[in-house]
């Protein structure tokens, strides 16, 4: 089948959080699960209705097709259909779907036995999304503050919003989680280079050991923080990233209404050193 | 009953130093004693040097600190060398490159001379360190993936910093030194151009920057999910695979169908991590001398989403003949 | 680390980022500017704006004044501008231009109570000029402030002089050495909403007539005679200008641009054709009528570097979309609609 050579005595039942051993099963390599049956339902729909909102749109190439969210008038109504109802429902499937996903991941990770962290890992993007697309319209009113689902449309939405705020670089949460982005990137080009680097040591060369790959490091910046600790140390960066990047937008708006730059006048203005 | 999920180390065990696996003849001895620091040790080692200083090293470390003091008395002198307001402002202030006047030409020092001082110098520290990252790893046996990796960042670093303003026939088209310059930079840029959202390179290396994070969050987590079998020693479950290994590669076959291997994850995260700033770069380097405007380059390979205009249209008043 | 610890921390850590956040709350006020889902916004904060509009209230038109009468040039001497009005009508606009301008020092802040009629204070003279500026912005610049004009409060709201001038603004005590030249930008300004652009947008854009745009007309960089040479530098130039403006009327960039597109008229607001009209306006009171008086005012009016006070956007908008929040002064005040004839 679809099996590695190593899967068979892996396949065993259990580990469901719902719905026992009705949904307990793999098609081809993929596990199913009573998640997985909601995701391949909400993911199906949201599909549907993203295609059927292109076609009831003026284009269908791919870079232009674009489902917008209603008018801030609506606040927090339901839209009718044509009007960013649809945009309503396609939202509603994708929370739906990602939530399943993570849920399906689970039942998955407590069937072979290891910890919970790619669910937790996923639940915070899953958190961004849901921030972006719900939290902040609530808290700002109306649905019409979300983004809209289309390839370069969504990025006419990240310009406009940005220069809601005159030059959102000054925003401190977004500085933090831009530096805390570029430091994953950073890490990971160093972790996977570092592991590359001990097991394809070049010709002529012996696979090499985690001592090797420790003094090297220790060689190069005096620290070498080691084989868990880089695991512990990417998951940290690449999840308080994505959570600073949740908090310049949440706060953006429902917590912040001028531009990013006059927030810093409170430095500015510290009576120790106010001109 | 809440479980331990190995964040944090809560037991160390506190052995012999290690001192560095052996270096061939011709290297120097290393620098300083190692020492313990038990707040490291409950993250990762605990353990902070020994540190090698070559040539390399030291040379590289002369370059970026002189670059950094000229940088930082620039700074002190353009606030009339107050020091409270060098504290209070430091985020504003900044080593600007010459004015467009000067084109490529040798500015004046107090005019961006000290900008193209400082830039040669940051640029030798730079190239210095890339060469002691692949030196280190020659003389441990080790291969150069992470150099060429750093060899990337430096493309982009490059490309900002000289290529481009080469190819644009002025040095003040390069990045200012200072913290919040270098962001209006960015802003001007992209202003200057049409919008770099729609740049598709700008767009491929964001995807391979959230790309990135997306892979380092899914590794760590995976390794730190199988930590209990033993998943972080990598190198050994590479030559010889054990059931950490195995559950992880399984974890993600039965989520999405399929999967890597304990080493080729890895190659996974060095050409992400490694295609941001190289795709990135190409993008700048293209922003400018190839395209003048993104927008109008969008809409001349049909990508560009419409909207309903106004109505009636806005005019550009310059064109109705309107008081100029 | 022990249970309690981590719950404790996990609770202060949003409480402290909370704090730093941001010093506003919901409820805040949007107002669409563009097509759903395009980002294209106004927002405000419904506190803020009340309290500001609470303190920009046009003050009340005095009572109307009979037109009949000896004209104000054949009964009072040394009338230059305001001749063709009625004695009333005349001493109505003077009690009304003393509220506006001059409230607490009343007519001795230009005349010599002995002598009304002499020029001795250069506030008189200055203020002559400035009657004849208002009409000129009410006639002339209808592109700009319609029908609704501009009255001597509009700037200067009860002050002496109007709380947002500008002046070239002064060198660095060290100007001259070989370290630290600023290059016209990279400090805290408030001139540019304590961004780090170029601090004086306002000499090359509101005095002289620098190009605002730097975006060209082609996609491929280089072609053609037209092709587009000017510098990311003047972008930030561009942006520092744009930076005041938006300040000064409390709206943001997508008031007047879609900011995917910004040079692209079909895609702007009406706005921004108003605003277009607004720098041309400003350029042309600064050099026909601020610059001409710099010998006229005493040196503590002037600048640090011997300048004439200068008008920018905050000096009649301070803060709101526009000037007293659109409240009509001028139509109240005739005399101030049109330019007298010679």
């Amino acid at each position: 089948m679809s099996m590695l050579s190593f899967e068979r005595k892996y396949r065993v039942r259990g580990g469901t959080l719902f719905g026992g051993d009705l949904f307990d099963f793999w098609v081809g390599p993929f596990y199913v699960g009573f998640f997985g049956i909601t995701t391949i339902f909400f993911a199906a729909l949201g599909t549907v209705l993203i295609l059927w909102g292109a076609a009831m749109g003026p284009t269908w190439n791919l870079w232009q097709i674009s489902i917008a969210p209603p008018d801030l008038s609506y606040g927090l109504r339901f839209a009718p259909m044509m009007e960013g109802g649809l945009w309503q429902l396609i939202t509603i499937c994708a929370i739906g779907a990602f939530v399943s996903w993570a849920l399906r991941e689970v039942e998955i990770c407590r069937k072979l036995g290891m910890g919970l962290h790619v669910p937790f890992a996923f639940g915070m993007a899953i958190l961004a999304y849901v921030s972006l697309q719900v939290v902040r319209p609530v808290l700002m009113g109306a649905w019409g503050h979300a983004f809209p689902y289309g390839i370069y449309s969504h990025l006419d939405w990240v310009s406009n919003t940005a220069y809601q705020y005159l030059h959102f670089h000054y925003n401190p949460w977004h500085m933090i989680a831009v530096t805390l982005f570029f430091a994953t990137v950073l890490a990971l080009s160093m972790h996977g280079g570092l592991v590359l680097s001990a097991t394809n040591p070049g010709k002529g060369e012996v696979v090499k050991t985690p001592e090797h790959e420790d003094t090297f490091f220790r060689d190069l910046i005096g620290y070498s923080v080691g084989t868990l600790g880089i695991h512990r140390l990417g998951l940290f960066l690449a999840l308080a990233g994505v959570w600073f990047g949740i908090v310049c937008i949440v706060v953006s708006g429902p917590f912040w209404t001028g531009a990013w730059p006059e927030w810093w006048s409170w430095w500015l203005n510290m009576p120790i050193w106010r001109t | 009953m809440a479980q331990y999920q190995n964040l944090f180390t809560s037991v160390q065990p506190v052995g012999p130093l290690h001192h560095g696996v052996d270096l061939p003849r011709g290297d120097d001895k290393r620098t300083g004693t190692p020492f313990l620091v038990h707040l490291l040790g409950r993250i990762g080692n605990a353990q902070i040097g020994p540190v090698y200083l070559g040539s390399l090293g030291v040379a590289s470390l002369v370059f970026g600190i002189a670059a950094f003091n000229i940088i930082g008395l620039n700074m002190l002198a353009s606030v009339d060398w107050n020091p409270i307001q060098l504290l209070r402002q430091l985020f504003w202030l900044a080593l600007e490159p010459p004015p467009p006047a000067y084109g490529l030409g040798i500015p004046p020092l107090a005019q961006g001379g000290w900008w193209l001082i400082v830039g040669f110098m940051l640029t030798a520290s730079i190239l210095l360190w890339w060469a002691r990252t692949y030196r280190r790893a020659r003389q441990l046996g080790l291969g150069t993936h992470v150099a060429w990796a750093f060899a990337a960042a430096i493309w982009l670093y490059l490309v900002c910093g000289f290529f481009r303003p080469i190819m644009m026939g002025s040095w003040s088209e390069a990045v200012p030194f200072g913290v919040f310059p270098h962001l209006d930079w960015v802003s001007a840029l992209s202003l200057r151009h049409g919008n770099l959202f729609y740049n598709p390179f700008h767009a491929l290396s964001i995807v391979f920057l959230y790309g990135s994070v997306l892979l380092f969050a899914m590794h760590g987590a995976t390794i730190l999910a199988v930590s209990r079998y033993g998943g972080e020693r990598e190198i050994e479950q590479i030559v010889d695979r054990g059931t950490a290994s195995e559950r992880a590669a399984l974890f993600w076959r039965w989520t999405m169908g399929f999967n890597a291997t304990m080493e080729s994850i890895h190659r996974w995260a060095w050409w992400f991590a490694v295609l941001c700033p190289l795709v990135g770069g190409v993008g700048i380097l293209l922003t400018g001398p190839v395209v003048d405007n993104w927008y109008l380059w969008s809409v001349k390979h049909h990508v560009v989403p419409a909207y309903p205009l106004g109505n009636p249209v806005v005019i550009d008043p310059a064109i109705l003949g309107a008081k100029p | 680390m022990k249970l309690t610890m981590k719950l404790a921390l996990s609770l202060l850590a949003p409480l402290a980022a909370g704090l730093l956040t941001g010093c506003e709350r919901p409820p805040i006020e949007t107002v669409q500017t563009g097509y759903r889902g395009t980002g294209m916004e106004q927002i405000y904060n419904p506190r803020t704006l009340l309290k500001q509009a609470s303190l920009t209230q046009a003050p009340a038109p005095a009572d109307a004044a009979a037109a009949d009468g000896p004209k104000a040039s054949e009964v009072y001497k040394n009338v230059q501008v305001l001749g063709d009005l009625s004695v009333s009508q005349f001493n109505r606009h003077m009690a009304s231009i003393t509220q506006w301008v001059a409230p607490d020092a009343g007519c001795a802040y230009c005349h010599n109570p002995e002598n009304f009629a002499e020029d001795a204070k250069y506030t008189k003279v200055v203020a002559r000029r400035m009657i004849q500026m208002t009409q000129r912005v009410n006639q002339d610049w209808k592109s700009h402030v319609a029908e609704t004009g501009v009255t001597c409060y509009t700037c200067h709201r009860g002050n002496n002089i109007p709380t947002n001038v500008w002046f070239a603004p002064k060198d660095r005590k060290y100007a001259n050495s070989a370290m630290g030249d600023l290059a016209g930008q990279n400090l805290a300004s408030k001139s540019v909403g304590l961004t780090s652009l170029p601090f004086d947008p306002f000499t090359p854009y509101l005095k002289d007539a620098a190009p605002i745009r730097v975006n060209g007309n082609e996609a491929m960089a280089g072609i053609g005679n037209y092709s587009n040479r000017t510098s990311t530098k003047q972008a930030e130039h561009t942006y520092s200008l744009m930076v005041h403006m938006s300040e000064s009327l409390g709206v943001n960039c997508t008031y007047c641009h879609n900011t995917r597109n910004f040079q692209g008229w079909e895609e702007s607001r009406p706005q921004r054709v108003t605003a277009w009209h607004g720098i041309r306006m400003a350029r042309d009171l600064n050099n026909d009528y601020m610059e001409p008086l710099t010998k006229t005012f005493p040196e503590h009016r002037l600048g640090p570097k011997g300048d004439v006070a200068k008008v920018n956007c905050t000096t009649c908008h301070q803060g709101a979309f526009k000037p007293l929040y659109g409240a009509a002064m001028a139509k109240d005040y005739p005399e101030l609609q049109a330019l007298a004839k010679p």
